[in-house]
Formats: structure tokens, C-alpha cells, sequence
């Protein structure tokens, strides 16, 4: 019956010369839902490849079956390939008798120290114990934000009747960051903690010295788990972060373990409405899963990322 | 830093024009083309782009025009008179007096860089012998008060906080009632993080501010920033009434594009921008030169002056 119906139409062949206007159009939307305009290109020329040449029944325009092709490309990039289950992890270190590591790294101010701490309540709720290491020796006031947060999960959990608890690591400001999270880890096999959240110091992505000191905390440590925290918020620059940050482990690493970032936490989703297109950027330039998104200030705003509802927001 | 390689970019894109031989509508186009995507790339609001193409076409009447030079030379100009207003705004930043108490407070998203840039302030001016002072009324982030206190102690500047008031407006008040007292010439007053999303945050914002009636409101800005800039900064001068803009975090890779719109919706100028961590990473920040040195990039110096 499909063929019948095509052969009637006259199946017209879909050209270079009728994608390119919508494609172009495409382009410009889902720049303005705030993907990065690189890989905003990327996606349209990959889709428009895909379809050249292929030949449509007139009842469906060549603007829906773009629509629906990037709808699919989109759907594809956020689903994750690998799944990064801590909880099942965590359960894995606890057997073989070792604290779960877990490090954060990321620019300045993108929420990392807040969402380590949201992950250690969901931890916590979960019955695991935790420490977190305060390797942000450098910014002013990031041992007492943490201690802070730590004081305040523990009354949480006593509220609650939870026993579950969590402990700070710090070692003041000033120290080399490799070694407090080494010395967190070390206590924290000694005493059995379940699992080290290592909070880090903020930097740019290309302040090399800063790069490599993250690159000899993650290498000297060997964590489990390599977090990416990134803003919503950003735009064009969240390739430029990811990849850099990605290539600053990976230089440090040995070609036996080959290093890089396991996976991302979405920061700030909840302040950029509609425009959610660092979702694809940074999922697109890593190939790495969102393993949480931030979606707001409190310990509970702390969600998966739901594919279907972003593809969605970027194609309205 | 900002707009340097788009300045490049841009003015490339002009000089290919004006070195075609033909200069046609499709000439234009591609130039345009060029420009937008330089633009796009350095996270510039898409709506001000296309703002920016319309007005630069509009010039232009390709039928009226007599042709040649004068052509090229008109589209020069609005191309460059288009980015001058990118990065100026119309109102004039205040001017602190001295021997007088100013009340500067901070506003802006979470994590763009206010408390830092408090305390970078702060210091430039008591650098110049001015008695500043800062004030921490965000009661809410973790150890926000523990972090000004160290910048503050560090940078020997007094300041004023508190560990049990949970009210940010009573905090704020009672600190720019006691540097007034004290005859400080800069009080600066920072807050929490917040956006527009959440409307409680954005009534705390506006309870501050008329608590201590600041003589300027900043708008803190992270230079990494993209499309959703603009409706952020829309809605927190829509709340109270913005003064100026300050870009941080431009020691980066970032271009800073993004954060431009905030100049164009709080109408503001930027006065500061932050280029590092420490405490001396401030920088006044002025348009006009800015623009000229960026249009000094290529030789087209001298068109906008005409
Ligand atoms: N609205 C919102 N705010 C968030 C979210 N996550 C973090 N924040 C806020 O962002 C600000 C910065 O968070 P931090 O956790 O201190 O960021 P950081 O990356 O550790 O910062 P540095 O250590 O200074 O680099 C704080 O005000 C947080 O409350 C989120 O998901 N939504
Ligand atoms: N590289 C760089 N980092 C900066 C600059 N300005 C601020 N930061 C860093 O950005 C991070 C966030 O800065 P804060 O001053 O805590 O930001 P905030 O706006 O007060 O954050 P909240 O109070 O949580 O909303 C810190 O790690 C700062 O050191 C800058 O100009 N360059
Ligand atoms: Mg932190
Ligand atoms: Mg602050």
C-alpha cells in the first residue's frame, strides 16, 4: 500500500536544494534553545546528509521529516550508551571492602560543591555512609560550605531516624588537593565509610597548572567515579570545558588506563526555562552520560535526566 | 578577551566585502552570514543578531544607491555602529563621591561571581584610599559569610555579617546603618544567588533593596554564559533597578557574548569586568575604548568617527 501510494505522488526526491532553507532554519532553532552553534551545525548537516537523496511522499512536507529526523538524532545523543549505576557500585566497593570514590571537577561556580552534597543526602537516604573531602583548598569559604552542609544532612538524618552518616575530610586551605583526597581515602578504608564524595576547586579550563593539579588528584587517586559539573547556563563554552577538561585526564593517564570524565551533572536546569541545549552539547562532545540533573538549591533537587521532555523543549 | 576574536572575524568579513568586485545583495548576504555566525559562535544573543542584520539591511538600498566605494563604505559603517551598541548603553554609570557614604549592592544568578567580585571591589577601591567596607547579606549558600569574612580579613577591609539573622533585609539594613555611621565611603552590600524562576528569591532581592536604598544596584554576569542571559537579566531589572554590569570569569576561553545581552536588557553599562580568582583580577571596564580598540583590529579605524 506504501509503494502504491508513492509511485501515485510521484514520490518526489528530497534535494539538497529544498533541505538547505530548512535546515538552516533548524540550525538557528536549536541555537536559540542554546546549543552550541558547532554542534548545532554538526547535527543539521549530519541529518541533512542522511535524508539527501531519499525520496518523500507529498504528504508529509520536508519540514516534519527534518523535524522528526533531528527528533531522533537528539533522542540518540541524550540517551546514554553506558549506565553509571552508583547505588549498584557502591554495593560492588562495599564487598570487596573499599570506600566508592567519587571526584568533582568543573569551572568556577557551576554547583559543585552543592550537588556533591545533594548526592551525599540521596547517599545518606540510601543508607550509605560518606566523607566528604574538602580539596577545594582555595576558595575561600569552601571548607565551612561543606562543613556546613555536613552538620546540616546529619540533623536531617537524625530528624529522620536515619543512622546513616556523613563526615568531613579537611585539611585547611593552602594544601595540595591530591593529598587530602588521598588521605580521605586512605581513613576511609580504615574505618569503612561506604564512599568519599572529593569536592575540588573551581578553574578554568585553560588555566594549564590548575588543569594538571586536577589531572594529579585524579590519576594519584584513582577514583571510581570522574563527575563533570556543568551549568545549564552555558553556551558555546561547554565544548571547550568538556573537551578540555577530558583531555587534561587523559594526558596524565597512562595508555594501559585511559582516563577521562565518566559522566556529567547538569547544574542549574531549573533557571534556563525552555533553553536546554547544553544538554546536547555536553552529552555530544563527551559521548558520557547526564548522571544527574541539579534543579535547584535544595538536597532534593537533585533528578535524572528525562530525555523525552528535553527533545521536547528543544523542538518547540 | 571579549569580542577580540570576533572583532577579527568581523572585520574580515568587511574587508572580503570591500574587496569584491561585484558588490551585489549577495555580496551583502554573505557577509552578513559571516558576521552572524562569528556572533552566534561567541554566545551572542540570537534575537540581537538578527536585530543587528536588520538594521545594518535596512541602510541599504541597493536600487538607490549609486555605485561603488560609497556602497561599501555606508554598509562599513553601520556594520561597526551595530557592535558599538552591542556594548554601550545609554545611562551613565553612578559615580561614587567621596567623604560621602555609597551604597553599591550586588545582584546576579547563582555562582556568577558576586561575592568575589564584592570583595575585588572592595579592595580597588580602598587601593585608592577610599574607606570601603562590605557587607554580607546572603544568609542563604553555605558558608557565604565564612567566604567574605576570609576575602575581607585577607584584604584587611572591615565588614559586617551575621550567623544567626536568617533575614537578609534586617542584616543588610543594620550593616549600612553602621558603616554610616562610621563614615565609610563604600558600602558594599552582596546577596545570595538567584533567578527568575523563583519568585520568593527575587522578593527577598527587592526587600534588600529597600532596606539600604543603594545608590547602585550591580548585576553580576559570568562571561560563559549563553542564550538564557537575557531573559535572566530582563526579569532582574524588571525587579529593581540596575545600574551597572559587571562581566567575571573573563580569564577563560569565553568570548563573553552572552553576558552582552544583559547590557542591552538592564540598558546598563559595564563598568568591571573579573579576570581572575585573586583579589586584584578587577578591571575597569569602558565601552568606548573598548569598541575603538577592537576597530582598530583592521583599517577601518577612523569610519565610525565620520
Ligand atoms: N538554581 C540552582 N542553583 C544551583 C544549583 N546547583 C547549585 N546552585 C547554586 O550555585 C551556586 C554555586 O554553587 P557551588 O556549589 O558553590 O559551586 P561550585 O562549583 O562548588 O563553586 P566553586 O567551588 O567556587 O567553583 C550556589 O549558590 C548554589 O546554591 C541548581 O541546580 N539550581
Ligand atoms: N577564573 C575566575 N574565577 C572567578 C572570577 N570571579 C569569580 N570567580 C570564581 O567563581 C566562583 C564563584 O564565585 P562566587 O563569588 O562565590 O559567586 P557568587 O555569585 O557569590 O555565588 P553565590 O553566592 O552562590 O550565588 C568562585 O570559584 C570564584 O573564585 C573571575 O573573574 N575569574
Ligand atoms: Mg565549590
Ligand atoms: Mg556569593
Amino acid at each position: 500500500l506504501f509503494s502504491f501510494f508513492g509511485t501515485l505522488t510521484g514520490g518526489t526526491e528530497i534535494t539538497k536544494e529544498n533541505l538547505e532553507p530548512v535546515l538552516e532554519k533548524m540550525r538557528e532553532h536549536l541555537v536559540g534553545k542554546n546549543v552550541a552553534a558547532d554542534i548545532a551545525e554538526k547535527i543539521c548537516h549530519g541529518v541533512g546528509t542522511s535524508l539527501e537523496g531519499k525520496s518523500k511522499s507529498t504528504f508529509s512536507g520536508i519540514a516534519s521529516i527534518v523535524k522528526s529526523s533531528i527528533e531522533e538524532t537528539l533522542t540518540s545523543i541524550l540517551t546514554p550508551k553506558r549506565r553509571v549505576d552508583i547505588l549498584r557500585d557502591v554495593e560492588t566497593a562495599k564487598k570487596q571492602k573499599k570506600p566508592y570514590v567519587i571526584v568533582f571537577c568543573g569551572v568556577n561556580g557551576v554547583g559543585k560543591s552543592t550537588n556533591l552534597s545533594k548526592i551525599c543526602y540521596w547517599l545518606l537516604q540510601n543508607n550509605n555512609s560518606v566523607r566528604m573531602a574538602a580539596c577545594d583548598t582555595f576558595r575561600a569559604g569552601a571548607v565551612e560550605q561543606l562543613k556546613t552542609h555536613m552538620h546540616k544532612l546529619n540533623s536531617h538524618q537524625k530528624q529522620t531516624g536515619k543512622s546513616a552518616t556523613v563526615q568531613l575530610f579537611e585539611s585547611g586551605y593552602g594544601k595540595d588537593a591530591a593529598n587530602v583526597a588521598n588521605d580521605a581515602i586512605k581513613l576511609s578504608k580504615e574505618d569503612g565509610t561506604n564512599v568519599v564524595l572529593v569536592d575540588t576547586a573551581g578553574r578554568m579550563q585553560d588555566n594549564e597548572p590548575l588543569m594538571r593539579a586536577l589531572a594529579k588528584l585524579v590519576t594519584y587517586n584513582n577514583p571510581d567515579l570522574v563527575l563533570f559539573v556543568g551549568e545549564a547556563l552555558v553556551g558555546n563554552e561547554s565544548v571547550d570545558q568538556l573537551s578540555k577538561f577530558n583531555q587534561a585526564l587523559a594526558d596524565c593517564s597512562d595508555q594501559a588506563n585511559p582516563r577521562g570524565i565518566d559522566g556529567i551533572v547538569l547544574t542549574k536546569f531549573d533557571t534556563v526555562d525552555d533553553k536546554v541545549g547544553a544538554a546536547i552539547s555536553m552529552t555530544y562532545i563527551t559521548g558520557q552520560p547526564i548522571v544527574f540533573v541539579g534543579t535547584g538549591q535544595t538536597y532534593a533537587d537533585l533528578k535524572k535526566l528525562n530525555v523525552s521532555s528535553v527533545v521536547a523543549a528543544l523542538l518547540t | 578577551m571579549v569580542l577580540a576574536d570576533l572583532g577579527r572575524s568581523i572585520t574580515q568579513a568587511v574587508q572580503k566585502m570591500s574587496s569584491s568586485p561585484v558588490f551585489d545583495e549577495e555580496v551583502l548576504k554573505e557577509m552578513l552570514k559571516t558576521i552572524s555566525r562569528a556572533l552566534l559562535m561567541s554566545d551572542v544573543n540570537i534575537k540581537l543578531i538578527k536585530q543587528l542584520c536588520d538594521n545594518i539591511k535596512k541602510l541599504i538600498d541597493f536600487e538607490e544607491m549609486a555605485a561603488g566605494l560609497n556602497k561599501r563604505r555606508i554598509i562599513q559603517r553601520a556594520v561597526f555602529q551595530e557592535l558599538c551598541n552591542l556594548v554601550e548603553a545609554n545611562k551613565e554609570p553612578y559615580k561614587p563621591v567621596k567623604g560621602k557614604p555609597n551604597v553599591i549592592m550586588f545582584v546576579g544568578l547563582q555562582g556568577s561571581g558576586k561575592t568575589t567580585t564584592c570583595s575585588k571591589l572592595a579592595y580597588y577601591y580602598k587601593r585608592k584610599n577610599w574607606k570601603a567596607c562590605l557587607i554580607c547579606a546572603d544568609t542563604f549558600r553555605a558558608g557565604a559569610y565564612d567566604q567574605i569574612k576570609q576575602n575581607a580579613v585577607k584584604a584587611g577591609i572591615p565588614f559586617y555579617g551575621s550567623y544567626s539573622e536568617h533575614d537578609p533585609a534586617v542584616i543588610a539594613a543594620e550593616g549600612v546603618e553602621k558603616f554610616k555611621k562610621e563614615k565609610f565611603d563604600i558600602i558594599i552590600v552582596d546577596t545570595s544567588g538567584r533567578h527568575k524562576q523563583e519568585d520568593a528569591l527575587f522578593e527577598e532581592m527587592l526587600e534588600v533593596a529597600n532596606a539600604v536604598n543603594p545608590h547602585q544596584i550591580i548585576f553580576v554576569m559570568d562571561a560563559s554564559i549563553g542564550q538564557a542571559c537575557e531573559a535572566q537579566a530582563k526579569a532582574f531589572s524588571d525587579t529593581v533597578d540596575i545600574g551597572a554590569v559587571i562581566v567575571t570569569k573573563l580569564d577563560g576561553h569565553a568570548k563573553g557574548g552572552g553576558a552582552l545581552s544583559a547590557v542591552a536588557a538592564t540598558g546598563s553599562p559595564i563598568v568591571f569586568i573579573g579576570t581572575g580568582e585573586h583579589i586584584h583580577d578587577l578591571e575597569p571596564f569602558q565601552s568606548q575604548p573598548f569598541v575603538k580598540k577592537l576597530l582598530g583590529m583592521g583599517d577601518v579605524m577612523g569610519l565610525i568617527e565620520k
